[in-house]
């Protein structure tokens, strides 16, 4: 397993912030998981029923089993795993896959890179918390799909289905092209990269 | 990222299997190797469903079906 350098915005003081990114999730990450991120997800939702939040504007996260996902994706060539790591705490994990092809109509059935699932940790999230601790886990997955379609010769290209409150992020701060909501995906929106969005994002990011 | 060690393998196509090699990687806009590693990753992933049990179609515009055969 490979570690690199990431910088994370921490939101109390506005200082970046030097984080691990690792190209693979190990049970360290994944007991990490268990042991900090589902004890603060269970205590959010009694907040959120509390602010009468509305269960569709839950993050739809909240429920997924990272271990289970973990066992399926690490036996298969198509499929890798990451994270973020900072001062010993799991602040992100991304699954992306590596044998789905383009929808849009310009790069039809060209490869890319399929983001699968992607979460940050529970205390990075404005809608459980007043204020996170950090900020642009989202923005630092996606360069790392990006990197991952260009160091697999898919010249940038990357797609994903888009949770309802993420959408105005892929929409505006990554400039992604938005299809239609799919019905085979409960209607989620698809977004994709073109080459030319990828280093458009890489160049302002 | 990825920074896996590499082995080497010599391979030996036919004619025709390297004009379909040729082929893809054109229209994939991919090199020959990429193109390998991919058909590696997809035979992989569906050959693990198949052992599962698991039926693979694929399907037209009309909707029609048709269940790919593993043997």
């Amino acid at each position: 397993m490979e570690a690199s350098e990431v910088y994370l915005l921490r939101v109390v003081d506005g200082q970046m912030v030097r984080a691990e990114l690792f190209d693979d999730l190990s049970e360290q990450h994944i007991t990490l998981w268990q042991r900090t991120w589902l004890p603060a997800m269970q205590e959010a939702i009694p907040r959120l029923v509390a602010a009468k939040v509305p269960q569709a504007d839950w993050p739809q996260d909240l429920l997924w089993d990272w271990r289970k996902k973990t066992n399926w994706a690490s036996s298969l060539l198509g499929m890798r795993s990451f994270c973020i790591v900072c001062a010993g705490n799991l602040e992100g994990m991304m699954m992306a896959n590596l044998i789905k092809t383009c929808r849009l109509e310009e790069q039809r059935h060209k490869e890319l890179v399929y983001v699968e699932f992607v979460s940050t940790a529970p205390w990075n999230r404005a809608k459980l918390l007043v204020k996170p601790r950090f900020h642009g886990i989202g923005k630092v997955f996606v360069r790392v799909a990006i990197e991952l379609s260009m160091h697999e010769g898919f010249e940038g290209r990357i797609g994903l289905h888009s949770l309802p409150q993420a959408n105005e992020f892929y929409r505006s701060r990554c400039q992604m092209s938005e299809l239609a909501p799919d019905p085979k995906k409960e209607g989620l929106v698809y977004f994709e990269m073109t080459p030319e969005q990828a280093t458009r994002f890489l160049e302002d990011n | 990222m990825e920074n896996q060690d590499k082995k080497t393998m010599t391979l030996n196509l036919t004619q025709a299997e390297m004009r379909a090699l040729e082929e893809l990687s054109a229209l994939k806009d991919l090199s020959k190797t990429a193109v390998l590693r991919q058909a590696l990753r997809l035979y992989q992933m569906i050959d693990q469903r198949a052992r599962r049990g698991e039926k693979i179609y694929f399907e037209n515009d009309a909707k029609d079906k048709a269940e790919l055969m593993l043997i």
